[in-house]
């Protein structure tokens, strides 16, 4: 059966994890240690303007804002170009190629057991402590609904610029340089370091319209507004399905078209 | 059998470097590839900084362009980790497939004959923007420049580099105790990130961890006060020259230490 | 003449961890671990001298790897002792470095991306050896193989056999007392086999280099050695002449037929015929092999006696492998 073959890899996916207790901790002292930085970074910030709100948001928005970008990062982010670019150097992608599955869809499987566990290790804890902590300052309603659907495209969205970066790995041997260029362009232009509501125009509206700011920005926006606007949502989920739907065929065309040129000139 | 001093070690490493540079000039793709990677990292760090600060004319008593000085302190005394150590980031592929012993059976120092494999070229990309960066500040602040503060600026760079040096090393050693260190690595990584940023913005507790602990104030804060503040120089800053040393050679215990512990993996 | 290497009592032991398997295992790993000790070497003592060639065998996982890695000062044995020249070898690596070569396994200690002789020449720098005994080294090795094809050739761009022929000569560039060669023809063809048993052979005459070989292959042992130690479950075995051993395995060949007929039938009914000899069959190739001590009765009159009874349609013969001899050691001891 074809869904037991996927779940297959993803109940995989988390044993391996599992295996890894010392990297958890590590990893969750490193975000502590990082929106620790960050609070007390905005929090003098905050304090030299000399006002309560700065480009719409209070210290509080912006805080809350960050940390839950910071622990969507956690699990959004999977490494998966050094995984394509390496299966493609060492030769492995072969192998795979030869699998009875898509190698789009078996990668993006294979890191299904580690998106549900970083969910849950990492995203849900770190919801709750916010939630808890600012006492509801986090609207719990039907925006709820809106963020999960939000958050499932937004997957979507980062595995297609993912495994599009990934397939430039077929032309040239340099990972690193692909890898940063992608993280530092999605880092900064989604809105996940600093919130896109800082920017200046018209960068901002530049931004906008870029698939970066569906993956951190879009979901995020939509969890913190407690009662948005029906056009809000429409536009903002309108607006990430079209980058959805746009980049899946972008990648999968470029990767078709990469990898029959490979072929023919035998890469 | 001649003693191996000093001499010997400089002599070894510029033989050394001089055929990785050769060896790494037959890649050129790659060279011009990671190097875009690196502009692309600094010129977005760049867009970060100043979309953060650009409406704020002082933060906590720093200006803007004293800031930019320590942003760009920072750069520069991170080059070296870049430029130097970046065998690093291998460490744990090489412990994990026994492929490390091979460095254990030559008649020189292990830490010394393993760091000297590779130099990355590419880190003096940010070296420049960091020059850059400072020569700019250094104007607009309107500093005096004499032989002697220059002299300053070299000696307290030099040493503040090897703050990140020795958290680098401390955490790649970490391979030899557990499997996968790569967070470990990740995490300290991320700490030059927070370097940038005047330590007066944290709590007491927290300014205290990062002068003492994890000393990522002597990355770019107390060193640069030297320069920034020559009137108010606390004692700390001019400490920061030998914490750089010391740290260094904590570091270098450790990784030998785990060195010698390895035993390699197989039979 | 003193021991080069001396070794007393070595043991050494490792904590391994324990994995639980499946879901629920993995959870509980992550808040409890439980570590077993696994003795690697036990107790091990031998005494070798300079200029031998001593062929260390076992099987896989037997000792033998972590055995040259206290002789090399990588590993610190739990107890016992070990001098190498003399010297203590994990408390003096570097020093201990200077006299020994090492080829492990398939691993290249080159530097990948460079051309053989950069790799020499920055080995010469290392190692600091002197210009006269550098060159005087090359002309040897010239004079023993082929090597300027090799010279220029960046050590990423050879084949296994050029790659492992320049390990080998690498190691023992800096003139070595001792060179330590792990598995050194594994997966070659036979002429490169042959080739590699030469220049060890050769380099062995002329430097008067102490060799330690660890191998599967029994033609490297009976083209090298004339001493041989056998480990097993990190204990020692056996240490004595290859020709005592030989006057132990000498006289046992292994005779392999394929006859007409249901493999296990035929094995049974053979075995019955020879009562003496131990018989197996290799359900995958189908061979039957039958064990014959040539002493009692000769592989031929075997293969004759056979022909008799059965429809034979393929023979072969082969000498005893390093395994059946370890086996045979472990069996019946050693007389």
């Amino acid at each position: 059966m074809k869904a037991k073959r996927y779940l297959a890899l993803t109940r995989a996916g988390i044993i391996e994890e599992m295996q890894f207790r010392a990297s958890f901790l590590i990893m969750v002292v490193g975000n502590l240690l990082y929106l620790i930085v960050v609070y007390f970074l905005w929090k003098a910030i905050y304090a030299s303007a000399g006002t309560d709100v700065v480009s719409g948001m209070t210290f509080n928005d912006t805080m809350i804002y960050l940390v839950l970008a910071t622990a969507l990062f956690n699990f959004l982010d999977l490494y998966t170009v050094w995984q394509i670019g390496r299966d493609i150097q060492t030769g492995k992608i072969v192998l795979d190629l030869l699998k009875p599955m898509e190698y789009r869809k078996y990668l993006f499987w294979s890191y299904s057991g580690s998106f549900v566990t970083h969910f849950f290790l990492t995203f849900v804890p770190t919801f709750i402590v916010v939630a808890v902590v600012t006492h509801g300052a986090i609207p719990l309603g039907i925006n709820i609904l809106y963020f999960m659907i939000s958050v499932v495209m937004a997957i979507s969205i980062n595995y297609s610029i993912d495994f599009f970066v990934g397939t430039i790995c077929l032309y040239t041997e340099s990972i690193w340089g692909i890898n940063i260029m992608k993280q530092v362009i999605v880092l900064l232009l989604s809105g996940a370091t600093i919130p896109i509501a800082f920017f200046p125009e018209p960068l901002k509206s530049i931004v906008y319209y870029l698939p970066f700011q569906s993956i951190y920005n879009a979901p995020l926006s939509l969890l913190l507004d407690s009662s948005p606007s029906a056009e809000k949502v429409l536009t903002t989920l309108g607006m990430q399905l079209f980058w959805c739907v746009a980049m899946l065929i972008i990648s999968k065309v470029f990767w078709k078209a990469s990898l029959r040129q490979i072929t023919v000139n035998g890469g | 059998m001649k003693r191996k001093g000093l001499r010997f070690y400089l002599h070894i490493y510029r033989k050394i470097l001089a055929q990785d540079i050769k060896s790494k000039m037959s890649y050129r793709a790659d060279f011009i590839i990671s190097t875009l990677g690196m502009i692309f990292t600094n010129i977005s760090g760049f867009v970060g900084f100043w979309i953060l600060f650009r409406n704020f004319p002082s933060i906590n008593g720093w200006t803007y362009h004293e800031m930019l000085f320590l942003y760009g302190f920072s750069l520069v005394s991170i080059t070296p980790v870049q430029c130097l150590f970046d065998n690093n980031w291998s460490l744990r592929q090489q412990v994990y497939s026994g492929d490390f012993i091979k460095y254990c059976f030559r008649p020189i120092n292990l830490f010394f004959y393993y760091q000297s494999e590779v130099f990355d070229i590419k880190g003096l990309g940010q070296l420049a923007f960091g020059i850059g960066t400072i020569a700019y500040s250094w104007s607009r602040i309107g500093l005096a420049f004499t032989p002697l503060v220059l002299l300053k600026l070299i000696v307290f760079l030099i040493t503040a580099s090897l703050i990140m040096i020795a958290l680098q090393n401390a955490a790649a050693a970490t391979c030899f105790w557990i499997q996968n260190s790569f967070y470990v690595l990740d995490l300290a990584f991320r700490f030059k990130d927070y370097a940038k940023y005047p330590v007066t913005i944290f709590s007491t507790v927290f300014r205290f961890i990062f002068t003492f602990i994890v000393p990522i104030a002597f990355i770019a804060y107390y060193p640069s006060l030297v320069i920034l503040r020559p009137d108010e120089i606390p004692l700390l800053s001019w400490l920061s020259p030998f914490i750089g040393i010391a740290f260094f050679f904590v570091s270098y215990k450790i990784w030998m230490r785990g060195a010698t512990r390895y035993s390699g993996t197989g039979s | 003449m003193a021991a080069i290497i001396e070794i007393k009592n070595i043991t050494k032991e490792f904590k391994v961890l324990n994995r639980r398997e499946g879901l629920k295992g993995s959870l509980k790993d992550l808040f409890s671990r439980n570590y077993k000790t696994v003795r690697a070497v036990d107790s091990v003592s031998m005494s070798i001298e300079q200029g031998e060639i001593v062929g260390y065998l076992g099987p896989n996982g037997a000792g033998k790897s972590t055995t040259i890695k206290m002789m090399t000062g990588v590993l610190e044995p739990t107890s016992g002792e070990i001098l190498v020249n003399g010297c203590v070898p994990y408390k003096n690596r570097t020093k201990n470095a200077q006299n020994i070569g090492v080829v492990f396994g398939q691993r290249s200690q080159l530097w990948w991306a460079l051309p053989l002789i950069e790799s020499f020449k920055l080995l010469k720098d290392i190692y600091q050896i002197p210009d006269a005994d550098y060159e005087g080294m090359l002309q040897l090795y010239r004079s023993l193989v082929d090597i300027e094809p090799l010279l220029h050739k960046p050590v990423r761009q050879m084949s296994l056999g050029q790659r492992t022929l320049s390990d080998i000569l690498a190691a023992f560039l800096h003139n070595p007392k001792i060179v330590f060669l792990d598995e050194p023809t594994i997966g070659l063809d036979v002429s490169m086999k042959a080739k590699i048993r030469t220049l060890i052979h050769a380099l062995n005459k002329e430097k008067k280099t102490t060799v330690i070989l660890t191998t599967h292959d029994m033609g490297d042992v009976d083209a090298l050695c004339r001493r041989i130690v056998i480990i097993d479950h990190g204990k020692m075995l056996y240490d004595n002449d290859i020709e005592h051993l030989k006057s132990f395995f000498g006289s046992y060949r292994t005779l392999k037929v394929r006859a007409d007929g249901e493999l296990a039938k035929q094995t049974e009914a053979i075995q019955k015929e020879f009562p003496e000899f131990s018989v197996s069959a290799d359900e995958e190739e189908e061979w039957i092999s039958v064990l014959v001590d040539e002493e009692k009765q000769k592989v031929l009159d075997v293969l004759a006696q056979l022909q008799k009874t059965h429809r034979i349609r393929d023979m072969q013969l082969e000498e005893i492998s390093t395994e059946e001899v370890i086996k045979k050691i472990y069996e019946e001891g050693v007389r």
